[in-house]
């Protein structure tokens, strides 16, 4: 079942937060792709 | 395709198609058949919302456009996370406390009536001309493919899927779209496994990956800017941003998925996990792309993937100079093979000098190899002005029928069926509701019963069906059908968004002043788009632009002819 009163996303604390770990993960992953690209180029 | 690959593909297809008649059966109101009950947990939404954006044309382009030009399509989803965080802050919340059936129902709460049916009369060109290609891309290659009429295959995906989504509604689409995404991360991971098992002995993963990138094949970022280059970093974070904004903020056929989520919180987590999950998904099918581009240095590849055009070709008067063609590609295929083999060996001994050397030298025979294709094109469009020279979405089926073992071949050929069903289906159920919801219910018959209206629904489901498989069987040649859906999107969605914009931050503007600047937007980004000015994926954000500057000026104007008339 689903606590629809229960809004807070997991791992973190607020949605805020959440929002920052994307964009983390985002420049994460498009620096890992340039590495990527430079590596195997 | 042998018999087991026939079991495999109508067992897994109609097992799903089972689940999500039986997961919807029962009576159902216009809230259960349109959002579900909004009771869907995250998951279910988050692989729904996927399974909407990835359609069959992703399976088949993607690894067709790694194989011919690289990695750099993969920057187009750049912007996706973006846009995810900012329709959970700004549409989520305020799509579920309206509790909309639609996108644009809202826009008549804030605006008025006419730039509600505005923005759904738009949605509804768009979404119906995509669906049509949506159905038709892999139609046209599984015919090819498994030697079928292009109409059957039509007839088969288009028929299964009207089915099911007329009788379960959302939820019959969710709980397919469920199994559906496992049962295609499932498939493309072991063809991943497949492609690396086929290569020679001595080249293992890394290696295939390094002998592509020395052809120029690995190139998933590019920082140099070009306004007609739709795949560098910068049109993927700006333009993708906007798009996809614009796709799963007005599109009522990702809004659908998400609204049927059971809060804010958890239509919220889907999307952010989408965010999360795409780009790596997409990267990892174009590598399935890069893979095959590396087996296809060790094996002869065809001299053209669509084996439908090189007969035709065969059996015209050219025969004489095809066969000359395909005499200097089993030539250059053979130099090409020597010089990746020395490259392979220079990769062992990590000898940096003779790697360079080598890869100019497998760069200039893999130009020459493709130079002899623009030969073959050439005669192709020379024999028949109509012949369809672009064989990328062929490439990856042609290379699991013809090299992955029995049973792999009919799940993998199960995934594109099911991912053309996957996304037809979310089309089909948003083409019903907002037909429904924003025209019928709102112009038509405002006091029917629910009931009444369950059944308008199940019968607009079945009227967009039959429109857009009347219109993939009509559907003429297109070059590469992932970016055809992309480009039509790319013409209306920067102007929706600007609608939506508009709604949310700019308070002071009223529904008369967006609804012109709309329809003025619309005008200026189809010139620009009809004349190729700017690389398709700026016209959203052009679009979106134009809206909101267009209805702050006329807004501006019509509050100072007013203050006039008031002096006056």
């Amino acid at each position: 079942m689903i606590n629809k009163n229960n809004d807070l996303p997991p791992f973190v604390k607020t949605w805020k937060q959440f929002y920052i770990l994307l964009v983390i993960w985002l420049i994460i992953l498009i620096a890992s792709f340039y590495a990527f690209t430079n590596y195997f180029q | 395709m042998s018999y087991i690959d026939w079991a495999v593909l109508l067992v897994t297809i109609l097992a799903i198609i089972g689940y999500g008649v039986y997961k919807s059966r029962g009576e159902q109101s216009m809230d259960a058949y349109l959002l579900g009950n909004q009771s869907m947990p995250w998951y279910t939404v988050c692989l729904s919302v996927m399974a909407t954006q990835a359609s069959a044309i992703t399976f088949l382009s993607a690894p067709g456009l790694a194989y011919t030009s690289g990695m750099s399509f993969v920057q187009f989803y750049f912007g996706l996370p973006l846009a995810m965080i900012v329709l959970c802050v700004a549409f989520v919340p305020i799509f579920h406390r309206l509790k909309v059936y639609t996108a644009y129902e809202y826009l008549e709460q804030r605006f008025d009536l006419n730039t509600r049916a505005l923005t759904a009369f738009l949605f509804l060109i768009q979404r119906g001309l995509s669906t049509g290609i949506t159905i038709y891309a892999p139609s046209i290659i599984l015919s090819t493919i498994l030697n079928i009429d292009t109409t059957i295959t039509t007839l088969f995906i288009g028929g299964l899927v009207v089915f099911y989504t007329v009788y379960g509604g959302t939820k019959a689409v969710s709980y397919t779209q469920l199994l559906q995404m496992s049962i295609i991360f499932c498939g493309m991971f072991a063809a991943g496994i497949m492609v690396v098992h086929l290569l020679p002995g001595n080249v293992g993963f890394e290696k295939a990956i390094s002998i592509a990138g020395k052809m120029g094949r690995t190139n998933a970022i590019d920082f140099n800017f070009d306004w007609k280059n739709p795949y560098n970093i910068w049109s993927g974070i700006i333009g993708g941003f906007f798009l996809q904004l614009s796709y799963f903020g007005t599109d009522q056929s990702q809004v659908g998925r998400y609204l049927s989520g059971a809060s804010v919180g958890q239509s919220r987590l889907a999307l952010l996990m989408n965010g999360l999950v795409k780009i790596p998904m997409q990267f990892l099918i174009l590598l399935i792309g890069v893979l095959v581009f590396t087996f296809y240095q060790y094996n002869k590849a065809p001299l053209f993937f669509n084996s439908y055009e090189l007969n035709k070709l065969e059996k015209s008067e050219y025969k004489a100079e095809l066969d000359k063609i395909q005499l200097d590609y089993n030539n250059a295929f053979a130099t090409k093979k020597v010089e990746v083999e020395k490259l392979d060996k220079a990769l062992d001994a990590n000898d940096q000098s003779k790697i360079d050397l080598q890869r100019i030298a497998v760069k200039k025979a893999d130009e020459e190899t493709k130079s002899i294709r623009k030969e073959l094109t050439d005669l192709m469009t020379k024999n028949d002005e109509k012949a369809n020279t672009n064989d990328n979405n062929y490439i990856f089926l042609s290379f699991v029928t013809q090299y992955l073992p029995k049973g792999l071949i009919g799940l993998l050929i199960a995934i594109i069926f099911l991912a053309s069903m996957g996304s037809t289906a979310s089309a089909l159920n948003s083409l019903a509701s907002t037909s429904v919801v924003d025209i019928y219910k709102r112009l038509i018959n405002k006091d029917a019963t629910d009931r009444e209206y369950v059944k308008a629904s199940r019968w607009s489901t079945i009227i967009w069906g039959v429109v857009c498989i009347v219109m993939a069987l009509f559907a003429s040649k297109i070059g590469n059908l992932l970016e055809a859906v992309n480009i039509l999107g790319s013409f209306i969605y920067g102007t929706i968004l600007g609608v939506f914009v508009v709604a949310f931050y700019l308070k002071s503007v009223k529904g008369k002043a967006v609804f012109y600047a709309a329809i003025l937007a619309e005008i200026i980004v189809c010139i620009l788009g009809f004349n190729d000015v700017v690389a398709f994926l700026w016209l959203n954000v052009i679009g979106c632009l134009l809206v909101v500057i267009f209805a702050l000026v006329v807004q501006g104007l019509m509050g100072e002819k007013a203050t006039d008339l008031q002096n006056n």
